[in-house]
């Protein structure tokens, strides 16, 4: 069996989104959500004397982008729904508050694996996220599950 | 078993980050998913919405399961001089939360030529499943 999918969507932009503001809470919230207690995450004056000289997110605070936003609407479904296998996140800069965020995302590949529950389509998306400034933040790899 | 990294130098194949053994609650759980906007889909929030969807019951968002790995290695970097720059998990089996969860990392590679070394990172239950499994690469200035 193989997996029928329109090649032309492979590499191409399926969404830019609109600017995600970030503000000093939302990092605040989500801190403490994890229990974190880095003081460069937590802490605006002991991060202003650490290595990126002010307040920054935790690095993983980039995959949170989607959360509770209607993104990925476009990307193709195989089966019933799809569930999250996993990401492979590579951290370029930081996220500080204020930063206005976009995410520019395509589809990487679509392959299919044979696992103990039977055949599985996978999904694999990728996100860039930008700044304001068009300076690179993040590259995530989403990768979806679908049976 | 270091806590905290002092230099690239004092870095050896071998080493081993935590283990960080965490009692996650089904509100910690809510309180993070309602917090990052995912309490619309019930398997973060509900038992039997989760049920539902063929779940043993709520789970752990993935999201937040890649945040606590993450946190193993930033907590190890502390405030010294090196960089979380890249994070790679795979969910292998549901995570559920009123269970003791157990994160790992251990030092795989060292690679002086770009200064960045790789740690195989992952997260167990009270069996010693290992429920996601991850890499995690970290860099140190010069």
């Amino acid at each position: 069996m193989s997996v029928n999918y329109d090649p032309e969507l492979i590499n191409k932009v399926f969404e830019v989104t609109e600017p995600v503001e970030i503000n000093a809470e939302e990092i605040e919230r989500y801190c403490a959500a994890l229990g974190e207690t880095n003081p460069i995450y937590t802490d605006a004056a002991a991060a202003k004397k650490g290595p990126y000289g002010g307040l920054v997110a935790p690095p993983s605070f980039a995959v949170t982008m989607r959360n509770g936003r209607n993104f990925f609407q476009s990307v193709p479904r195989f089966g019933r729904g799809g569930f999250d296998a996993g990401k492979d996140v590579e951290f370029v800069a930081p996220i500080r508050a204020g930063d206005r965020v976009t995410l520019s995302s395509h589809v990487k590949e679509i392959y299919e694996k044979t696992g103990r529950s039977g055949t599985m389509v996978f999904v694999v998306i990728r996100s860039t996220l930008k700044n304001q400034n068009d300076e690179v933040l993040a590259h995530i790899d989403h990768r979806f599950m679908n049976r | 078993m270091p806590n905290h990294v002092n230099s690239f130098e004092d870095i050896k194949i071998g080493d081993t980050l935590g283990p960080l053994e965490l009692f996650v609650s089904k509100d910690q759980c809510r309180a993070y998913a309602n917090t990052m906007g995912m309490g619309g889909a019930g398997r973060f929030t509900d038992d039997e919405a989760a049920r539902k969807e063929g779940l043993p019951g709520m789970i752990i968002p993935g999201n937040m399961s890649l945040g606590l790995l993450s946190k193993l290695v930033t907590d190890w970097i502390g405030s010294s001089n090196a960089r979380l720059t890249r994070m790679s998990t795979t969910y292998r089996v549901p995570v559920q939360p009123d269970h003791t969860i157990t994160i790992h990392g251990f030092i795989t590679n060292k690679n002086p030529a770009d200064r960045t070394t790789e740690i195989d990172v992952w997260m167990e239950n009270e069996e010693a499943e290992r429920l996601v499994t991850g890499t995690a690469t970290v860099a140190f200035r010069k």
